[in-house]
């Protein structure tokens, strides 16, 4: 009798303790609308699909990493690290617990080091970063596009160096002189750094600033909704198509990592998206059916891991030729012909490949 | 004896209240307060794992309450605890990172020292510039923040930098890194949670047991009658900055030493300006301090258990808030009720 009701415990301790993913942000935190809510609704997509439990840990500071981390690893099956600057805790971690699978986003595995139990995904940042550097020099009315960073990481640098060179390439198909300002919060938290930067920014002449500083990007679109709404005095998607078509200017920020365009409509001229939520989506999908391998992957335009946002809201004030030119640039990253530079080395180096526009 | 009784009650009744109030909180978002609690405590003390992150999180917050703690005392209002702690990080790790095949003994306390040091010389610029211009530290440590912040930005991302992962400086010599006193999974325990408490006692005895600490205080009270009585405030004023970041580069030294063996771009995270609440939880008392930090460091610890229960991290942020706001209260009452008696 004893032994049946123990037994009987245990299988319903077994039947109870379903596949668990337990989600570790970065200081960030979730609401950056960022890649942490990027890689949280992967995760809840799977989730939902597989009917598993997912929770998320949001860290305050950097000395909660490991902790973190630990706890989460000792709960659940599958642990997420999310953002670069948790690389080095992941790897401390995961080594303490073997029995457990890590996925980190944005983290590269120290050099020559492999984990069976870790895997690790960065993004192509700088062809998406690219695309909308190209878009940005096209659609600059003044001559000058911003770019505001976080803290200068790589995968934040990977989107400065694309964007960079994607105005260096309308420079030289177009023979104009885009200039591109740059800045950093130093930070990934507090909006009102970004937004004070994108201010400046645009007192300097910049009527386009890209972000790539997480929750601090949420200040930097605010600043560009608040430019715009100061010339149209109203903060309408009609308003400010319609300005913008009436005189020819206006305010825009470009959005980073998933597509903010709908946070201030109108005022996002587009968005370079990271498809983090990809990633996510299938790394739980692997750990849940058994598949899952350590390693690491790096996701690029080919892979469908970045790309451009549809541009739901400002499709209609660019011109179709630029939308095209995208669309042909998009293609030729994706055939390699036109390999974007990764470091400030190949950014310093990068010749504009003679590029014709077969229209 | 009064006085002393109110300097416990104000903060313990601040805390209980704060609790009471966030828990309404908790239960208006859906979830159980008495959970919510218990993970909170298991969380900071239910494990040696959970009690080794804790005291790691104290032992900076110490320090740092000290530093700003003692320049209230004082009179001045050092709000750059946060850009000392990240010069003392700096120069420790580069003297540490110099010091390979230095013995120990040698090398632990002369990287400490370059770490008192920094924080020292970085709070002494805004002392000089108060005593011999006026200019207000409040404004200038805050400016001194961001210089400090960028500097420390551009220098492991530039010359310092190493690796990938994390922006990072070097890792400090073997000899040079504070030896743990326990390793659990993959966090360590170091001594120097011993070197902060230390450091309470020592700023005790300088404040109540010095002549030192006598003129401080009188400065402090009121510049004016000390300076009648001989006390020179510009002095005081430059030696008091130099000893509230003394102790705060002293915090990130030993972040460096202790902790991470290197200097990481968000060494700081904002404990230099944790260090404002803890003094004021703290009544501004050493050993007071010492409890606030723990208090504050439990409260963060606990908080990231909390979120396992579901409730979110930033109901700490609100108890927190309401305490200081509660302990800075009872001092405005303070006041109206010593004038009152005044005018009458």
């Amino acid at each position: 009798m004893r032994r049946l009701s123990i037994a009987l415990v245990l299988l319903v301790s077994v039947l109870l303790m379903g596949f668990k993913v337990v989600m570790v942000t970065d200081v960030g935190g979730l609401g950056d609308k960022s890649f942490n809510d990027g890689t949280w609704a992967g995760i809840q997509r799977a989730v939902k699909e597989l009917n598993i439990e997912a929770k998320v840990i949001q860290s305050y500071e950097q000395s909660d990493y490991i902790p973190n981390l630990s706890k989460a690893a000792e709960e659940a099956d599958l642990v997420f690290a999310v953002g670069f600057m948790m690389t080095d805790a992941l790897f401390r971690v995961a080594r303490q617990y073997p029995k457990t699978l890590f996925v980190g986003i944005d983290i590269t595995p120290p050099k020559g080091q492999t984990f069976p139990n870790v895997l690790t995904f960065t993004f192509k940042e700088q062809e998406c970063a690219f695309l909308v550097g190209y878009l940005a020099a096209a659609m600059t009315k003044t001559g000058t596009v911003g770019f505001v960073g976080g803290i200068p990481i790589p995968p934040v640098e990977r989107f400065r160096y694309g964007f960079e060179a994607g105005v260096k390439t309308y420079n030289t198909l177009y023979r104009k002189n885009v200039k591109v300002l740059r800045g950093y919060t130093q930070d990934f938290e507090d909006p009102k750094k970004g937004k004070d930067l994108a201010m400046s920014q645009f007192n300097q002449g910049a009527d386009i600033v890209f972000h790539a500083s997480g929750a601090c990007g949420n200040g930097v679109i605010e600043a560009a909704r608040e430019r715009f709404s100061a010339l149209t005095k109203s903060s309408n998607l009609v308003d400010f198509i319609n300005y913008y078509l009436e005189n020819n200017r206006g305010f825009f920020a470009i959005g980073v990592d998933m597509d903010q365009d709908y946070m201030a409509p109108g005022a996002v001229l587009a968005s370079a998206m990271k498809r983090v939520d990809t990633a996510s989506y299938l790394a739980v999908t692997w750990a849940y059916e058994g598949t899952f391998k350590g390693g690491h992957m790096v996701l690029g335009i080919a892979e469908a891991g970045v790309g451009i946002s549809p541009m739901k809201y400002t499709k209609g004030i660019v011109p179709n030729r630029v939308i095209a030119e995208l669309v042909y640039l998009e293609k030729l990253m994706k055939e390699g012909t036109l390999k974007v530079p990764e470091t400030q080395e190949e950014l310093d180096a990068f010749k504009v490949p003679t590029i014709r526009f077969p229209f | 004896m009064n006085r002393r009784i109110w300097a416990f009650l104000v903060p313990i009744l601040s805390v209980v209240f704060a609790l009471i109030v966030a828990a309404v909180i908790i239960v208006l978002i859906g979830q159980n307060p008495l959970v919510a609690y218990k993970a909170m405590v298991l969380g900071a003390f239910g494990n040696v794992q959970a009690f080794t992150d804790t005291i790691i999180k104290t032992t900076p917050l110490i320090l740092t309450g000290l530093a700003v703690g003692f320049g209230f005392r004082a009179g001045l209002f050092n709000i750059g605890a946060e850009g000392q702690m990240i010069m003392g990080g700096i120069l420790a790790t580069v003297v540490g990172m110099n010091l390979r095949g230095i013995p120990p003994a040698l090398a632990v306390p002369l990287t400490m020292l370059f770490g008192i040091l920094g924080g020292m010389a970085w709070a002494s610029i805004a002392g000089y510039l108060k005593a011999k211009t006026g200019a207000h530290e409040v404004v200038t440590t805050i400016m001194l923040n961001w210089i400090a912040s960028h500097l420390s930005s551009y220098l492991i991302t530039g010359p310092l930098a190493v690796g990938s992962g994390t922006p990072k400086s070097p890792e400090i010599a073997p000899s040079a890194k504070l030896p743990p006193i326990l390793t659990v999974g993959a966090m360590e325990l170091t001594s120097g949670i011993v070197i902060s408490v230390l450091s309470a006692f020592l700023m005790y005895i300088l404040l109540e047991k010095t002549t030192t600490g006598y003129e401080v205080k009188a400065v402090g009270f009121n510049p004016y009658a000390a300076e009648y009585g001989g006390i020179s405030i510009s002095k005081n004023i430059v030696m008091c900055m130099a000893i509230s970041g003394a102790l705060a580069g002293l915090a990130g030294a030993l972040e460096v030493m202790g902790q991470y063996h290197r200097f990481l771009g968000t060494l700081s995270g904002g404990k230099g300006f944790d260090g404002i609440s803890i003094a004021l939880i703290g009544q501004n008392h050493p050993i007071g301090i010492i409890f606030a930090a723990l208090l504050i460091a439990a409260l963060r610890t606990g908080s990231n258990n909390m979120q396992f229960v579901g409730v979110p991290k930033h109901i700490v942020t609100i108890v927190q808030g309401i305490v200081i706001f509660l302990v800075a209260a009872d001092r405005i009452v303070r006041t109206i009720v010593i004038r009152k008696k005044v005018k009458r």
